[in-house]
């Protein structure tokens, strides 16, 4: 995977960031921290992991018939481990920061977005 | 009829390349759309599939603009939906099943019926109505609301009953964050669309789940269909439940896939997918207090298979439960913990639905027998499916059996608040939608009974399959609308009634107490950390007489706890009464009655009055009428 995809999800938190200094409320602000919010921390992540995860099949129906059936439940799995990943870590992150008596809106984007910028940044596990 | 032993669930015969296909060439599935557009009988054959999806958009968008939602019956939305939404909703059905029951239909189509029907089910009370609707969704805003002022996780004993929501304070925080982060003054903004989005996020998962036990796409969107048509049980709605089990079926899903008994040397690669899911575990943890066990049964009931003998995921489950549980949550489970031990195992008194939840009134009882005859006909549906699918499919799909009959052990265990029973069936509903479709889908055939043993699924031709199951899919999807949004006399507020309240909110000094009949206005809960309220119809019969026998004294006695500055508030709303009417509580000439005697009395003086209700305030102790009842 290029250095450039592996730095989409990072850019989109920044990106986000720069958007809360627009209006409230307005489509351009609201579009690019929701999308972050529902992408951007799962996919670095699962970009992170990338030749960790591949190469290990997956249990599925005993139909063969259907080809490209497996590479198509691949990426859907994909997609729901990048959504499922982003939330989690919005959760995870909120509700520590309150915990600790420290939460506003734009903290929790800023720490989003560091370990999205992190997981993008650092040097991937090698597979198996 | 012996299995061979490719019929395990693992992936086909491998390396083997089937022979050459004798049949037709299948419809291109991810061929470029372009190409196709410029072929004249493409574009014709394309026609009866875009219409219906086209035709039934553009009826909503007319039906939307049509209806009025100013005087609700007892039938709520249902009673106002024209007819031409009945017929969008019959031409988009009716179009699923003649999309999807061509087995070499790609995922597109069905997919764009699929939004449309979301749309339709989910989107339509967001666009209909003015304000959001659930007097608890209301209340899970004012939860955010309590987090955004306090900036901090309170304790019981500052928070009374609301202290629950600091123990699981993760989807409150996390859209406290969006909140913030997108501006909006509070989460009111977006919270009626959040079915609509809550309900697509469990679109992949579930794709996901049902693609490990079959490759025959009509199977997989007849389950999707069939499941997004009996979720009625409303727990989309703005709320901790909505985020859970998301995340739950995305977890399963996984599981499903990667789960497998490790063999030796395996071990290693299939820690990262387990490591990929503790983020969602913990998030399931911190959100909800039901759904991490309904995912620890589920879980344990897979490890008992021998095809998923792996406990690590479950122990890592039982890990994160348990720091969360003995921890932050622990003080709200040292009281509640004593009164779980005495319910387990009551599962009559469990599966009861709440106190004043009887229906009442032939509009709220038909609403809630059309929604058990949905319920009913889905499992009906799925014992059809499993019986006709025979020992293949259940060798098959196994664990989808498991998953479909576990949620059952916790309606042994628990009563949730009255709300297990709802609780269960949404559970179970993923996997037994499976079975429901195969019901209406030819049986598969073993492997072995065709010659290249690749398992291509039988057509769905002839008289049967073209008129049988569209007829159950219409029906289906059809008493979807009255289970779901039969209720809206009492879930919806108008504006009118909004404003009457927040006016209350806007005068009432810090420790005031507002005391209104039941919980379901809109702001019932709004500043609960400085207001208090009382609603008397959760309190003892006796003292619910009391209060009609004498209204205004009784109510004055109630609200003699409030020391100056603070006053004493009574509120009458429309949504109070119409909960009270539909759930047999009082009748609203009970509840008229106890407002014209407050209204009358020298006790109270009114402060606030529009078409939605009144809001009176007990005048202060020196402006005490003579004549009144010591206590």
């Amino acid at each position: 995977m290029t250095l450039a995809l592996r730095a989409l999800p990072a850019l989109a938190g920044w990106l986000a960031l720069a958007a809360t200094a627009l209006p409230a409320g307005s489509a351009i602000r609201v579009a690019p921290v929701a999308l972050f919010l529902l992408l951007g921390p799962g996919a670095a992540l699962l970009a992170f992991c990338g030749p960790a995860l591949g190469g290990h099949r997956a249990l599925g129906p005993a139909e063969s018939w259907d080809e490209g059936f497996e590479r198509d439940s691949d990426r859907i799995e994909r997609l729901v481990l990048a959504v499922g990943l982003s939330l989690s870590a919005a959760v995870v992150c909120a509700t520590a920061l309150i915990a600790a008596q420290a939460f506003s809106g734009p903290r929790v984007l800023i720490a989003l977005t560091l370990l999205t910028t992190a997981a993008a940044c650092a040097p991937r596990p090698r597979k198996g | 009829m012996q299995q061979p032993a490719t019929d395990s669930g693992r992936p086909g015969p491998t390396g083997e390349k089937p022979a050459p296909d004798p049949r037709p060439p299948a419809a291109p599935t991810g061929s470029t759309g372009f190409a196709r557009f410029t072929d004249r009988a493409r574009l014709r054959s394309l026609v009866p599939l875009a219409a219906p999806p086209v035709v039934a958009l553009v009826l909503w968008a007319v039906a939307v603009s049509l209806t009025d939602v100013s005087e609700l019956s007892d039938y709520g939305l249902l009673a106002e939906l024209p007819a031409v939404f009945w017929a969008g909703l019959a031409v988009l059905t009716a179009g699923f099943w003649f999309c999807v029951r061509d087995p070499a239909r790609g995922n597109r189509w069905p997919l764009a019926y699929t939004l449309v029907l979301l749309v339709m089910e989910r989107a339509t009370q967001a666009a209909v109505y003015p304000t959001p609707l659930y007097a608890w969704a209301w209340k899970h805003d004012a939860v955010i609301e309590h987090l955004l002022t306090a900036g901090r996780l309170q304790r019981g004993e500052e928070l009374g009953d609301m202290a629950v929501y600091d123990q699981w304070p993760g989807f409150f925080a996390a859209q406290a964050a969006l909140v913030r982060l997108t501006g909006a003054e509070n989460a009111l903004a977006f919270m009626a669309w959040w079915p609509l989005i809550s309900s697509l996020l469990l679109l992949a998962p579930l794709l996901l789940i049902y693609r490990t036990f079959t490759q025959d796409r009509r199977l997989i969107w007849t389950a999707v269909w069939l499941f997004y048509v009996a979720n009625w049980v409303g727990q989309d709605y703005f709320s901790p439940q909505s985020l859970a089990f998301a995340l739950y079926l995305g977890v399963v899903a996984v599981a499903l896939r990667r789960a497998e008994r490790p063999a030796p040397g395996r071990r290693s690669r299939q820690l990262v997918w387990f490591a990929l899911l503790v983020p969602l575990i913990a998030a399931i943890v911190i959100a909800h207090q039901l759904t991490p066990v309904m995912l620890a049964v589920g879980l344990a009931a897979l490890a008992l298979m021998r095809r998923y003998r792996d406990w690590t995921l479950l122990l890592a489950l039982i890990v994160v439960f348990l720091a969360w549980n003995l921890t932050a949550s622990l003080p709200f489970l040292r009281e509640a913990v004593p009164d779980m031990i005495s319910s387990f195992g009551k599962v009559a008194d469990n599966l009861e639905t709440g106190y004043g939840a009887t229906p009442t009134g032939t509009g709220a009882l038909v609403v809630s027998w059309t929604a058990r005859l949905l319920s009913a006909g889905v499992v009906l549906l799925a014992a059809v499916g499993v019986l006709r699918g025979g020992k293949l499919l259940r060798h098959r799909a196994r664990p989808l059996l498991l998953l479909a009959g576990v949620p059952l052990l916790m309606a042994v265990a628990n009563d949730y608040g009255s709300e297990m029973i709802f609780r269960v069936l949404m559970f179970m509903l993923p996997a037994l939608c499976f079975f429901a479709a195969a019901a209406l889908l030819p049986p598969a055939r073993p492997l072995a009974a065709e010659p290249d043993g690749s398992g291509a699924p039988r057509p769905a031709t002839g008289v049967w399959y073209a008129v049988a199951p569209p007829v159950v899919l219409l029906t289906l999807t059809a008493l979807f609308v009255p289970s779901y949004a039969g209720k809206d006399r009492l879930s919806y507020f108008p504006p009118e009634e909004v404003s009457l309240v927040r006016g209350v909110f806007e005068q009432a000094p810090k420790g005031s107490l507002v005391v209104a009949a039941h919980r379901n206005y809109p702001l019932a809960y709004a500043s609960y950390w400085d207001v208090g309220h009382y609603w008397f119809l959760d309190d003892a019969k006796e003292h619910v007489d009391k209060i009609l026998k004498d209204p205004a004294g009784t109510l004055a006695r109630d609200m003699s706890g409030v020391t100056a500055p603070a006053r004493g508030y009574l509120l009458l709303t429309r949504g109070q009464i119409a909960n009270s009417e539909m759930n047999g509580m009082l009748t609203g000439e009970e509840l008229r009655r106890i407002e014209r005697s407050v209204a009358s009395s020298p006790l109270f003086e009114e402060v606030g009055r529009n078409s939605a209700g009144a809001v009176f305030r007990l005048k202060s102790p020196t402006a005490e009428a003579p004549g009144k009842e010591t206590p």
